[in-house]
């Protein structure tokens, strides 16, 4: 639930950029948008910023199986396309692709991409080497740490074809299903393609459906 | 004359339609199926660490096998290692042998085989530097079990417990599925997941 706050508040704040574009251009406001500033307005107020210095620190969510059902569910209002790294500091392909996830991220989440990473690191490290790493790492997705006794069953929700091999990178659309997948290291170019391919129809068409 | 020709005629045309016929198999003989749950495994042979070549119908115990796909850098392997070490002693005892596999391409020969004295592991540690036995298991992951009944059939595929730590275990799938398969009986679960290293596969 924490999470889902916070990503909520980082999407306001994406938003109130995107709403201050939107207001020098003169966009008619459409009954679509004006419920998004409406909301928009509503998650601010319930959200106070953070103080400045934990800000570059991402704090880690613990995440159960609940959690993940969530997550991948997607807001329905949301409407954007969903990245997730599974991933661990004890991982040392993990670790070799992170800056470049820390680009892909700098690189299309103002174009409309959610990137989460999820970590499988032991719950003691959520506090220590976890948010360590991702200072160092300057990553800004929000981060959490899975914890289940059923990883059967989490492996299975995320993707029924992987069987739990990291790092893994899942890409599902803005619908929630699987666009791409990919177990091992990230082929940076591909995964840049496969973000376009979900991103760009999203463009064409903002109508809801 | 006409009759040699004719002969000659005949041969060609009866070699290129034995060529035709053997052409497809040739290109699909590398294409086999995954190892599937109650598929009896096919014979393999492949080096051990001391590169002495083994096969698996020669490795198999009496009551079965169990392949331990492995790796010497991975941190959730080393984790398991001395419930490795204990599930071989145990299963060993009881007519199931115990194998290991690395299919990691990146892990070289003298570092699997340092790793494994450092670990004292007592059973066979196969070499598939080129992963075709990770490719015919579909073994992606490590640690990862394949367990195998007296017959060579495949009857449980994962995890070895749901804990990496070894703090919470609550769950045992391949000791229940060891001991459903000594009893005579079906696996309850034969297949199950967990998080653990990728396999580092060769560039082909």
């Amino acid at each position: 639930m924490r999470f889902f706050r916070l990503a909520v508040f980082c999407g306001a704040i994406l938003l109130g950029l995107g709403g201050a574009d939107s207001a020098l251009a003169q966009k008619k406001r459409t009954p679509q948008n004006r419920r998004q500033t409406k909301s928009r307005v509503k998650r601010s107020v319930k959200k106070p910023p953070p103080p400045a210095e934990t800000a570059a620190l991402i704090p880690v969510t613990r995440l159960d199986f609940a959690g993940l059902q969530t997550l991948l569910k997607r807001d329905p209002e949301a409407k954007r396309p969903l990245l997730i790294n599974f991933w661990a500091t004890w991982c040392p392909p993990c670790v070799e692709e992170f800056p470049e996830l820390v680009k892909i991220d700098r690189e299309f989440r103002p174009r409309g991409l959610d990137f989460v990473t999820i970590s499988l690191d032991d719950l003691a490290e959520i506090k220590r080497d976890v948010p360590k790493f991702l200072a160092a790492m300057k990553a800004e997705m929000p981060a959490f740490l899975l914890k289940t006794a059923d990883e059967d069953a989490a492996i299975q929700l995320v993707a029924p074809d992987w069987r739990g091999g990291l790092p893994f990178t899942v890409l599902l659309d803005s619908a929630g299903k699987i666009a791409y997948s990919r177990m091992g290291v990230v082929k940076p170019d591909i995964l840049r393609l496969e973000i376009e391919k979900v991103l760009s129809p999203a463009a064409d068409a903002p109508s809801v459906k | 004359m006409k009759m040699q020709r004719k002969l000659v005629g005949i041969s060609f045309v009866l070699l290129f339609a034995l060529a035709f016929v053997l052409m497809p198999d040739t290109g699909t003989a590398h294409n086999s199926d995954t190892v599937a749950i109650g598929a009896k495994v096919e014979n393999f042979t492949l080096a051990d660490t001391e590169g002495k070549q083994r096969s698996f119908n020669d490795l198999k115990g009496k009551n079965g096998a169990l392949i331990v796909f492995m790796s010497a850098q991975c941190p959730v392997v080393k984790g398991y290692a001395e419930r490795i070490n204990a599930l071989a002693k145990d299963y060993q005892a009881k007519g199931i042998s115990v194998i290991g596999m690395n299919s990691n391409a990146t892990e070289s020969l003298d570092y699997v085989k340092s790793n494994m004295s450092e670990r004292s592991y007592s059973f066979p540690m196969l070499i598939d530097k080129s992963n075709i036995i990770a490719d015919k298991f579909g073994a992606t992951v490590t640690p990862e079990v394949y367990l195998f009944d007296k017959d060579g059939k495949l009857v449980y595929r994962g995890a070895i417990d749901n804990d990496r730590s070894g703090e919470n275990i609550t769950a045992r799938p391949l000791q229940d599925a060891v001991d459903a398969t000594l009893g005579g009986k079906a696996v309850a679960k034969a297949e199950t997941k967990a998080f653990g290293c990728s396999i580092k596969r060769a560039a082909k």
